[in-house]
């Protein structure tokens, strides 16, 4: 056996795979969460999120889930130490977060149910430090010869 | 591997290093799925962090082959230059410092003197107390002399791998060496076993950090492991479980079933008894585990997983299954068809008092220690 791809492996998915069409159980049971989820929020509960990691999934089950969720309309990308995903779904509110590590290994993954993803508001803090440092900047130029 | 005196918290180390408060919360959500917390536990978790203190560790290697550290230095979430520079201060550690001889020895003292009763002491490798500690000694001292001066400091002792929290490999029968775990040797001290040879570096770091953001011992099992890591078995998270269920399993390496990816068990898999977050966490980053690879479970993060016959045996051999408990051997005779295997084990299974089968394991680990 001189190259790995000789090796006679055969993958099998627990669920059949996306492109047969039927919705496997594990699926259909996290996109009933996820619509829980979203009533829960618009009857003004919290936010919620479903980590990915911790679903035992088949590479089969991510591709339908990814699928019956289907692509939306906003893509975030967060750049602190490697670049992170953030992406609506074809459902409004339900995001599929990614986060990876400056390697671009996954660190994590998740999908929010949220207005908005929870890494994204600004404190009231940094909020302030933002503005101390504009005023800075301002006051400098102000003193800079010809203004 | 600096020590600060000004004792800033880790929210200031952090600003210091240019580490973005939204960077922060997409590690500290890493972590917290690495430990099983809800998803927007993170958040709270690096907030938490932000306001502590940047602890002391120190990091001491007995009788051990290395292979937890070399874990530890692959973690991935977070990666180990954002721990040990920006979360901990680790003092001493005599394989990754610069420093060695007299100096790495003094580095190692200073640090226990200036955080006396507040370092993390983390330890690798067993202990062997035979020939006088004569086994492994370190500047002169032996590794017993060693831990026993280092433990009355610790606030807190975290063993990482099998030998520091069970005794491992040197502890293996007929242990030469008469290497103890930590737990022995030190009692008046809390003490958390990460266990696993290696332990799986998500689970190390996390748990260093669960200590570090909430100051508190986790909840641990009875084998002082931190639940969270090691609440579950293989089993009960393995993907490969509907195929055990079913009643397919593979027969040999290269047969149609081990090519289908069906259940291992039979080659040796050692998933239905061991504690671990291998079929969650993972390995490399996540990318897979062993059972994933083809390969059936040995149970390393157990005790005398090295002394429990052969890795390829089933379950079913005596040695897994304790003598007086419903084994899966039991089963198989009882019922005997392969299909009805996967039902009748997990009923079985669940019926044995996990208290009861460990007592029973930790007295023959003692009477076997004895005897050697
Ligand atoms: S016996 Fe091993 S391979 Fe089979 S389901 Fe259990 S853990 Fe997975």
């Amino acid at each position: 056996m001189s190259r790995l791809g000789e090796i006679p492996i055969r993958i099998v998915s627990r669920t059949p795979a996306a492109s047969t069409g039927t919705i496997g159980a594990g699926v259909t049971a996290i996109l009933i969460e996820i619509a829980t989820q979203l009533d829960r929020l618009a009857d003004g509960g919290e936010p919620g999120a479903i980590d990915l990691r911790s679903l035992p999934m088949s590479p089969g089950d991510r591709e339908q889930l990814l699928k019956a969720l289907g692509p939306g309309e906003v893509t975030i990308t967060l750049k602190g130490d490697g670049e992170s995903t953030i992406n609506e779904t074809g459902i409004q509110g339900v995001w599929w977060s990614e986060y990876r590590d400056r390697g671009g290994e996954l660190i994590a993954g998740f999908i929010e149910i949220a207005q908005v993803p929870a890494i994204l508001p600004v404190e009231p803090d940094q909020l302030r430090r933002g503005a101390q440092q504009l005023r800075a900047g301002a006051a400098g130029a102000a003193q800079q010869p010809g203004n | 591997m600096a020590h600060y005196h000004d004792q800033p918290t880790i929210g200031e180390m952090l600003e210091r290093h240019g580490v973005s408060r939204r960077t922060f919360i997409k590690y500290c959500t890493a972590m917290a799925s690495a430990l099983a917390l809800p998803p927007l536990a993170g958040r709270a978790m690096a907030e938490q962090l932000r306001a502590a203190l940047r602890p002391s560790v120190i990091y001491l290697s007995f009788q051990e082959c290395t292979g937890c550290l070399e874990s530890l230095i692959r973690s991935f979430s977070p990666s180990i230059e954002n721990l040990i520079f920006d979360v901990i201060s680790l003092d001493y550690d005599d394989t990754l410092m610069a420093a060695a001889g007299a100096q790495a020895e003094m580095a190692r003292d200073k640090a226990m003197k200036d955080n006396y009763g507040k370092y993390v002491l983390v330890i690798d490798g067993s202990v062997p107390t035979g020939a006088n500690g004569a086994y492994c000694a370190l500047g002169g001292k032996s590794a017993v002399d060693i831990l026993r001066e280092a433990a009355k400091g610790a606030a807190a002792i975290v063993c990482v791998g099998t030998c520091s929290s069970f005794g491992g490999v040197p502890f293996a029968d007929p242990n030469p060496t008469q290497a103890w775990p930590v737990s022995d040797i030190v009692s008046d001290k809390p003490i958390v076993n990460v266990s696993g040879c290696p332990p799986i570096p998500e689970v190390i770091t996390g748990t260093l950090l669960q200590f570090i953001s909430t100051g508190k011992v986790p909840d641990l099992d009875e084998y002082r492991r931190p639940k969270v890591f090691f609440g579950n078995t293989i089993h009960d998270r393995c993907y490969r479980r509907p195929f055990y269920d079913q009643g397919k399993f593979a027969k040999s390496f290269d047969d149609e079933g081990a090519r289908n990816g069906w259940c291992l068990f039979e080659l040796g898999c050692k998933g239905p008894t061991t504690y671990n977050a291998c079929a969650t966490t993972k390995w490399n980053g996540g990318t897979s585990f062993p059972i994933e690879s083809g390969h059936p479970c040995l149970g390393c993060s157990e005790p005398n997983f090295w002394d429990k016959g052969s890795f390829y045996s089933a379950l079913s051999a005596p040695r897994w299954g304790k003598a007086g408990e419903v084994s899966p051997g039991d089963v198989l005779k009882v019922v005997g068809g392969a299909a009805a295997v996967g039902a009748a084990l997990g009923v079985a299974s669940a019926g044995l008092s996990r208290l009861r089968q460990r007592h029973i394991e930790k007295s023959t680990t003692n009477n076997e220690a004895k005897e050697s």
